[in-house]
């Protein structure tokens, strides 16, 4: 039977101005919260309707809900405050949350398991759970309460393993767990492992973890070591010199690699055959059953027309390899 | 004791003055024009220039505020490199277009020279261009033409040299290299660094400062890099808590600063605990030798708090000018 080559995205899709308008309209107070989430719903929708039009294997909701994947979380569980905005890079602010209190829960767990429901009861192919990853929660937040970083990432850790839990009762195949501040301190990579640990402990569900923009060379392959069944990380940033840090060992049977084939933070849109060069080069040490291909990253910071062109040219690349390859 | 910040301010208010953030999306969305946007650019930058006024900092940076990241301004006063892809900027969630290099670099100049210009126009404090340092800068590029990295230093070093000499008859005060690169990464050659910094900043008619921040290896360029041609090294002992003890243990032929606010974390520092960190190293190094700032540029903070160490900074100024010290040090 022919090996299968698989289609994905990371995580986040660009708001259609439709809700970026709500969103304005609901911080003005001129519209319910009702309506917003009706207006997220309507967003959600079309996210998944895309996807399923481009034909990709394993979907994801889009995250039209969140604003950023570090303070959604933050602005929903106990024990962060809400900061000014800090700039990320070029004209991209978050809302950077302060941890003030120990955190925790407010209310039930399971916070992403309604939006996960609603996008999976648009379609039959698998929709990912994604959530952000206790590390990444840390690192990406300013500590003002805990007396180091280590106890407060495995309080975050504690908190997302419930979370995961919920998505995996309430049916989710797939659980997604982003951890991009992973590669930003090699000397705290085996703490991150242990917190990945705790959140993926067992967990029923095909486990994913998406890293990027770091640096890869300083903590590969201990990076196979962080307990998911698959690494999703970032290429064509790089001009997929990633391929070469990760020929240094033979890729392990047990896991699987998503790889970005497409720069999400570029308005230049791929040529078919640049991509199809990088799929080519990531089959020559992962084989095609074990390897899924994606963009960079959430595709968020792009507009609705340039997401839909650079994941048109990804599904045509990987078609012609298919072909080419005999694979399905 | 003299005050100073180390380079970018937050692009963005804390309160309801002018936001290049808002002014940026405006004009992509064509609500606003060039000059508009041009104008808030110099709002900003003249609303830092008057937090070092009334904070009465002894020189200030301009906020870079016109920078998306360290290279940006060298980027485009040099002919064939280009901000590439986005890569995380050492341990921050903040990322920077590294340089890519495509070909012999050559000096076009212009940008950066305008910018500071325009800066020292707005300003009654001494102002200080903050430039990065050659080995940060071969650290975070990409190199597809050269393929020789002795070869590409040289020219690296050459072309800041010709950005520095075309800033000195700008107004500025003091030029500021900043080589986070030595603090974070472990491994260099102390001798080539200290030569090619020697090289760097050879018979430079401005005062020329080196700021070294967060990496715990700072505390070993003190002594080699005390002789290299700087006038002041500004040095992270947040980062590097071995920087302090080093500090207190015997003078240095060199300004000394000491970033001892944290640019990086909300957590407000204590005036009287500095005060106390401080005593001892204005003893041993002479208190009109020593600099106060904070350990890294102020723009990883949101705007309130960034502010707000500013305020930590002046605070700390004020204290020390009247603690009654023995000996008299003054
Ligand atoms: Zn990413």
């Amino acid at each position: 039977m022919a090996e299968t080559l698989k289609t994905t995205s990371v995580g986040s899709f660009p708001k259609p101005p439709s809700l970026v308008k709500a969103r304005q309209r609901f911080r003005r107070q001129e519209i319910s919260l009702q309506d917003l989430r009706v207006a997220e719903q309507e967003a959600t929708k079309e996210v998944i309707r895309l996807q399923e039009t481009l034909g990709i294997d394993v979907l994801v909701h889009g995250e039209m809900e969140r604003g950023d994947m570090v303070a959604y979380f933050a602005e929903n569980w106990q024990g962060f405050t809400e900061s000014l905005p800090v700039r990320s890079y070029g004209n991209r602010y978050y809302h950077k949350p302060v941890v003030t209190d120990r955190v925790n829960y407010q209310g039930p767990t399971g916070l992403t398991v309604e939006s996960w429901r609603a996008a999976q009861a648009q379609t039959k192919k698998p929709i990912k759970g994604m959530l952000t990853g206790p590390y990444t929660i840390c690192d990406w937040s300013f500590n003002d309460f805990y007396p180091d970083r280590r106890s407060l990432i495995f309080d975050l850790a504690h908190l997302v393993h419930q979370e995961a839990m919920a998505l995996a009762a309430a049916g989710a195949e797939y659980i997604q767990i982003d951890e991009p501040a992973i590669s930003t301190r090699p000397q705290e990579l085996d703490l991150a492992i242990e917190a990945m640990e705790i959140v993926t402990r067992n967990l029923p569900a095909h486990t994913i973890s998406h890293i990027c923009y770091g640096d890869f060379d300083a903590i590969y392959p201990a990076l196979l070591d962080l307990p998911v069944k698959q690494l999703d990380l970032e290429a064509a940033n790089g001009q997929f010199q990633l391929l070469e840090i990760l020929r240094r060992v033979p890729w392990p049977k047990d896991k699987e690699l998503a790889i970005g084939v497409v720069d999400v933070h570029s308005h230049r849109l791929e040529s078919v055959d640049e991509v199809k060069a990088g799929i080519l080069r990531a089959l020559e040490i992962v084989p095609a059953d074990h390897l899924y291909i994606d963009p960079d990253c959430g595709l968020k910071t792009r507009t609705w027309e340039e997401a839909v062109q650079k994941l048109t040219v990804i599904q045509h690349a990987v078609d012609q390899v298919r072909k080419e390859e005999g694979l399905k | 004791m003299r005050i100073t910040t180390l380079g970018s301010y937050p692009k963005i208010p804390a309160d309801n003055g002018p936001s290049v953030r808002t002014a940026i999306q405006r004009f992509e969305r064509r609500s606003i024009g060039l000059t508009q946007l041009e104008q808030t650019i110099r709002d900003r930058t003249h609303h830092v220039i008057q937090l070092a006024e009334t904070h009465r900092l002894d020189v200030t940076s301009d906020g870079m505020i016109r920078w998306n990241d360290m290279f940006d301004g060298v980027v485009r006063d040099v002919d064939n490199v280009q901000s590439a892809g986005l890569l995380r900027f050492l341990d921050n969630n903040f990322y920077y277009r590294h340089p890519l290099v495509r070909g012999r670099l050559s000096f076009q100049g212009g940008v950066v020279r305008w910018w500071l210009t325009q800066a020292v126009a707005l300003s009654t404090v001494p102002l200080k261009a903050v430039l990065p340092g050659p080995f940060t800068f071969l650290q975070l590029s990409q190199d597809d033409s050269y393929h020789n990295r002795q070869a590409l230093l040289d020219d690296v070093v050459e072309v800041l040299r010709l950005e520095a000499n075309s800033l000195l008859d700008t107004g500025i005060q003091e030029i500021q290299w900043d080589e986070p690169a030595l603090a974070y990464y472990p491994e260099w050659n102390i001798r080539e660094v200290k030569e090619t910094l020697t090289t760097l900043t050879k018979n430079l008619s401005v005062t020329q400062s080196l700021a070294l921040y967060w990496g715990s290896g700072i505390h070993r360029w003190i002594e080699p890099l005390a002789t290299s041609g700087f006038s002041r090294l500004y040095l992270d002992a947040v980062s590097d808590t071995e920087v302090v003890p080093r500090l207190r243990a015997e003078p240095l032929p060199v300004e000394v600063g000491l970033g001892l606010i944290d640019a990086r974390q909300v957590k407000k520092e204590s005036v009287s605990e500095l005060v106390k960190q401080l005593e001892p190293i204005l003893r041993v190094q002479g208190e009109s030798r020593v600099w106060l700032h904070p350990n890294g540029g102020l723009e990883l903070l949101p705007p309130d708090h960034a502010e707000g160490k500013v305020h930590v900074l002046s605070q700390v100024r004020d204290a020390v000018v009247t603690a009654p010290r023995n000996g008299g040090l003054r």
